[in-house]
């Protein structure tokens, strides 16, 4: 039959579709090889990656902690701010359009770019579409009224930073902000886009205030994401669609959001309201403190800004570069993120050193004849009086701050010790405060002066007599912040124990062993005393503006020089001289005889003198603390108490 | 003996059209694998519904009653008046392809249909076909001279003209199963081995022009630049996504959401299903929308997902079964057309088999390959019951031979 033309099959044909047929067989062992792999060997890698896939860990935010000033007045909360958002899906497809045009009745939205942005989201027709970020309550209540023809209008609601006093110690309060990918890589439980403390308090105690955020276990689709919906309390829950539309059920209990802890303060934001109102229109700082403790009262700078800015709109670069970039600048606290020359307030330390060190006592007396020359010769340093002050002793040279007393106290010191009673008593060094940037300030010593000036002649790197010369009356290269200030005379009124400032009620007081003797405390307080007056006329004590009738006050003045005297002696009178030249103005003082004792410390920059522009900053301090204080206590004494137990 | 050699004769002349004799000749084990797989197709797409409308399970049950009757009319037909038709199929198929080119309705990003009235043809598929026959047609012709050398490289012009044209589309998927075809044909039909070392050299000559091609590949190309790249390609270049998929199959990591998506998901698929599976209609990550594709090119993801490892040596063995089969026609049909012709249509199911499973557990590149018998798709379904019908046709006409 093959011979009808059917072609012959050559020798060994058969053999060659066998070789066939075993290549395909152990094609398909290399097939089945891969599946063991995949399914037997490498099952757990495949089955954590497909359970991963499954489930979606659904964020529950946490609510941040409220902060509280002093006698629990609330500082900041959380405000429900509400969104109104549109979930297409949600309405007939040819209802949407007529929605988005009676949300552009109501919200003064545009409602043509709404249905564009809802025709965007076709593929995804369940995802939220905001339509109004944080509407009034009256535009929330006319959505609720116009409800049954609003088909798939949510209102949704989450908690806002509110700051109540607005700029009121804005600066100390800080901002929120969101988290940076350096803050994101450091701390743990953060996601991206979630808010978190950038400056002051916020930013100090992120960890408290933050809380802990909890989550609900959802189904977890390849393409949608679940959408966030809250009953009217802001309590979240998950909508039954994800954006895409599937059902989602949470597959496991939730765990709630822990919230964060409230933050107590010592702040008292009456008196910072006051501080700040008395810096209006100045550049300057005031610090009051509990003497005591150290407790923080007030910690005013000027200018200030307002942190609510940075919440309402969210935190944006350019406003913060607006902010950062203004002169002067608003973001700094003058209390304790600048420092200035102390000028004579520095006396008040270097009279207890000296004390203290038995360099002088109370009797010891120096020559005032206007000016001080190193060794008898040379270059004359001058007093602020020209005139001269006679024969001094500590107490008269506090009282009317001579400088040439100080000079020879300071050059019997010598810098070392100097150096020394500075670092005790927390001049040039950080004082602790529990809020974020604070700097040390300067005392110089030779070392110092060698490190800086390495690049200098040798010559130059010499610590001179005349450098220890002006560091004797708060000059030269000494700079030191109004909080170390502020601590120095808290120091003093304490019976010599440093205190370290503290903002948070939870931190309690830290206070050092005594390190002055009760002697030089006497003469030093009697010093300071004498320098704010007695109650009788013809008080010649440089703080005498300060002097309120009836109260133990004590204080220094200071008046840091930026130029030389002989500079200010161009000009005629105090007001010709530039701005930028004129003295900062210093004023610490302490209230012996109330309670709570304070200690306050005002520095105005560019000021003239502290006797003039500080001292009496300085006694409405006190004066508006006190009445406030007296004015609470007839009121309610039982907040009072409750303050003592806290 | 003679009257007998007679009566055949006159057999074979009725067997060029139905005959109810020979029907009852049909092997009954083939068409036994057949129903298995096409059942277990129809399982696993019904799992593959996600919903309520997706009904393309129902849909499939017809694509295969009429691809059963498409096989039937193969099997009624002597294959061998098909080989004499070759000739003139090769060159319709061809002219198929050109009008493709110039009229063809576009689908999945490239030109592939024809609309011929109420029926939609895809030309490619049908060349695989078309070229298996043009082959046995052309080798059985040849008989020994295929062992000399520019007989052995006239069959690859003969693969080349519709080769080039469906690159052209472009459906490289397609293409590219061509190529084994040819090379199992002329294997069967008694090349010379070092012929077939040279082709493979050759063959390997053009890895490093694939390099070549992808070496500077950038990735991140917005839809204009792609374009734009498509359109500046020489004609030996390679398009865009082409060269995107190359590139994701040896850099998986290089883009997750993107093209390599699809592998990391089905490993993703098949792995989690360990060694008895999550069970019927329990499969998560299909449930879940992250197997692309799940009820076309990566169903079998998904059934290795559901009945696991064993469903796979199961569903394997099947499908060894039905190939090996199909091999053994090729091997005891006593002359040489059944016998290329059965190689050729073997080749072109293992090909389609073989690659798609690979292309689930990230062993090859994702390129459109469908499962013949499981993945959803009319003119795949048809082109399978077509090699189907035509694997039958083989040992039918077996005892012609025989008997002299």
């Amino acid at each position: 039959m093959l011979s009808r033309k059917e072609p012959k099959r050559y020798e060994g044909v058969e053999k060659r579709v066998q070789w066939v047929a075993l290549a395909l067989a152990v094609a398909f062992a290399w097939l089945l090889q891969q599946f063991w792999q995949l399914q037997i060997e490498r099952l757990h890698e495949f089955q954590e990656m497909a359970e991963t896939n499954r489930v979606r860990n659904e964020r529950l935010k946490s609510d941040r902690g409220v902060i509280y000033g002093r006698h629990d007045v609330i500082l900041a909360d959380n405000r429900a701010s509400t969104d109104i958002v549109f979930v297409p899906g949600e309405a007939l497809l040819e209802k949407r359009r007529e929605i988005c045009m009676t949300l552009e009745e109501l919200l003064n939205v545009n409602g043509e770019a709404l249905y564009a942005e809802v025709e965007k989201n076709k593929r995804a027709p369940f995802t939220q579409i905001t339509v109004k970020r944080d509407v009034s309550r009256r535009d929330a209540v006319r959505i609720e009224e116009m409800r049954y023809k609003l088909d798939g209008v949510f209102a949704v609601v989450h908690p806002q930073r509110r700051y109540i006093y607005g700029e009121t110690a804005g600066q100390i309060l800080g901002y929120m902000g969101e988290i940076s990918q350096d803050e994101l890589d450091r701390w743990r439980g953060y996601h991206l886009g979630d808010l978190v403390g950038k400056m002051g308090l916020e930013r100090m105690y992120e960890h408290l205030l933050h809380g802990e955020d909890g989550y609900a276990v959802v189904t977890k689709y390849a393409w949608g994401r679940p959408q966030f919906l809250t009953d009217r309390r802001g309590v979240p829950r998950i909508a039954a669609r994800d954006s895409h539309g599937h059902l989602l059920t949470e597959e496991a209990p939730r765990k709630e959001p822990n919230p964060g802890q409230p933050l107590y303060l010592t702040l008292d934001i009456d008196l910072q309201r006051e501080a700040e109102r008395l810096l209006r229109g100045q550049v300057g700082a005031i610090t009051v403190l509990e003497a005591e403790t150290g407790a923080v009262l007030a910690i005013a700078s000027s200018p200030g800004y307002d942190p609510s800015v940075f919440v309402t709109r969210g935190l944006s670069h350019e406003r913060l570069k607006l902010l950062e970039a203004a002169r002067p600048n608003p973001m700094r606290n003058r209390c304790y993120v600048e420092h200035y020359p102390p000028g004579s307030v520095f006396k008040a330390l270097l009279a207890a050193a000296a004390l203290e060190e038995g360099v002088i006592d109370k009797n010891s007396t120096f020559f005032c004849p206007g000016f001080y020359q190193i060794d008898g010769k040379g270059r004359r340093w001058h007093c602020h009086k020209r005139s001269g002050h006679g024969h001094m002793s500590v107490v008269p040279a506090l009282a009317l701050s001579c400088d040439v007393f100080f000079y020879n106290v300071g050059r019997k010191l010598g810098i070392e010790r100097i150096h020394k009673w500075c670092d005790r008593l927390g001049l040039g060094v950080l004082t602790g405060i529990d809020l974020p940037g604070e700097i040390p300030g300067l005392i110089p010593n030779p070392e110092w002066k060698q490190q800086v000036m390495k690049d200098a002649p040798v010559w130059d790197r010499k610590w001179f007599e005349g450098d220890t010369v002006n560091v004797s009356i708060g000059q030269g290269s000494a700079a030191t912040t109004p909080l170390q200030n502020a601590v120095l005379i808290a120091s003093i009124m304490n019976g010599g124990r440093r205190v370290r400032p503290y903002l948070n009620r939870a931190i309690g007081p830290a206070l050092s062993e005594p390190l002055l003797s009760d002697e030089t405390l006497a003469v030093v307080t009697e010093g300071l005393y004498e320098c704010v007056g007695r109650d009788e006329p013809g008080a010649r004590g440089t703080g005498r503006r300060a002097h309120i009738p009836g109260m133990t006050i004590i204080g220094k003045t200071g008046s840091a020089q930026i130029m030389a005297l002989e500079h200010h002696k161009k000009y005629e009178t105090e007001e010709d001289i530039p701005y930028a030249f004129r003295d900062h103005a210093w004023f610490i003082a302490g209230v012996l005889d109330r309670e709570p004792r304070i200690a306050v410390s005002v520095l105005i920059e560019h000021g003239h003198h502290g006797s003039t522009a500080a001292a009496p900053v300085a006694k409405e301090i006190i004066e508006f603390f006190y009445a406030q204080e007296a004015a609470r206590e007839e009121q309610a004494p039982v907040t009072l108490a409750r303050q003592g137990g806290r | 003996m003679a009257r007998a050699a007679r009566e055949f004769e006159v057999l074979d002349a009725h067997m060029r059209v139905l005959n109810r004799r020979n029907l009852l000749r049909i092997d009954w084990a083939l068409p036994f694998l057949v129903v298995v797989l096409a059942a277990l197709g129809w399982l696993t797409l019904y799992s593959a519904a996600r919903s309520a409308e997706d009904t393309f399970y129902v849909r499939q049950v017809a694509f295969f009653c009429a691809g059963a009757a498409l096989a039937l009319c193969i099997v009624c037909i002597d294959y061998r008046f098909l080989i004499w038709l070759s000739p003139f199929m090769y060159v319709v198929i061809i002219g198929m392809l050109v009008a493709v080119q110039y009229f063809g309705a576009r689908g999945g990003g490239s030109e592939r249909w024809l609309e011929l009235g109420p029926i939609r043809v895809q030309p490619s598929e049908l060349s695989k076909l078309v070229l298996v026959y043009s082959l046995t047609w052309y080798f059985t012709l040849l008989g020994e001279r295929i062992r000399r050398l520019h007989w052995f490289l006239l069959a690859f012009a003969i693969a080349a003209v519709p080769m080039v044209l469906i690159i052209r589309q472009p459906n490289l998927g397609t293409a590219a199963c061509l190529g084994p075809v040819l090379l199992v044909m002329l294997y069967v039909a008694g090349c010379r081995w070092w012929h077939m070392g040279l082709v493979i050299l050759v063959g390997l000559s053009f890895v490093p022009w694939l390099w070549w091609q992808v070496y500077e590949f950038d990735p991140n190309l917005d839809a204009e630049a792609r374009a734009a790249h498509d359109a500046a390609a020489e004609f030996y270049e390679l398009k865009y996504y082409q060269k995107m998929r190359i590139y994701t199959f040896l850099n998986p990591e290089a883009d997750p959401r993107g093209s390599a998506w699809q592998t990391i998901q089905s490993m993703i698929t098949v792995g989690s299903g360990g060694l008895s599976g999550k069970g019927y209609l329990q499969g998560t990550q299909t449930r879940l929308n992250y197997l692309p594709e799940h009820h076309t090119d990566f169903i079998f993801s998904l059934y290795a997902e559901e009945r696991g490892f064993l469903g796979v040596v199961v569903i394997a063995g099947v499908y060894l079964a039905f190939l090996l089969r199909g091999l053994q026609f090729a091997r005891d049909c006593p002359e040489m057309h059944g016998t290329l012709l059965a190689a050729g249509v073997v080749t072109i199911l293992a090909f389609h088999i073989f690659v798609n499973i690979a292309i689930t557990v990230g062993s090859l590149p994702v390129t459109g390959i469908p499962l013949p018998f499981m993945s959803y798709g009319g003119s795949f379904y048809m082109t399978t019951m077509m090699c189907v019908g035509v694997l039958l046709n083989v040992p039918m006409r077996r005892r012609m031979f025989v008997n002299e």
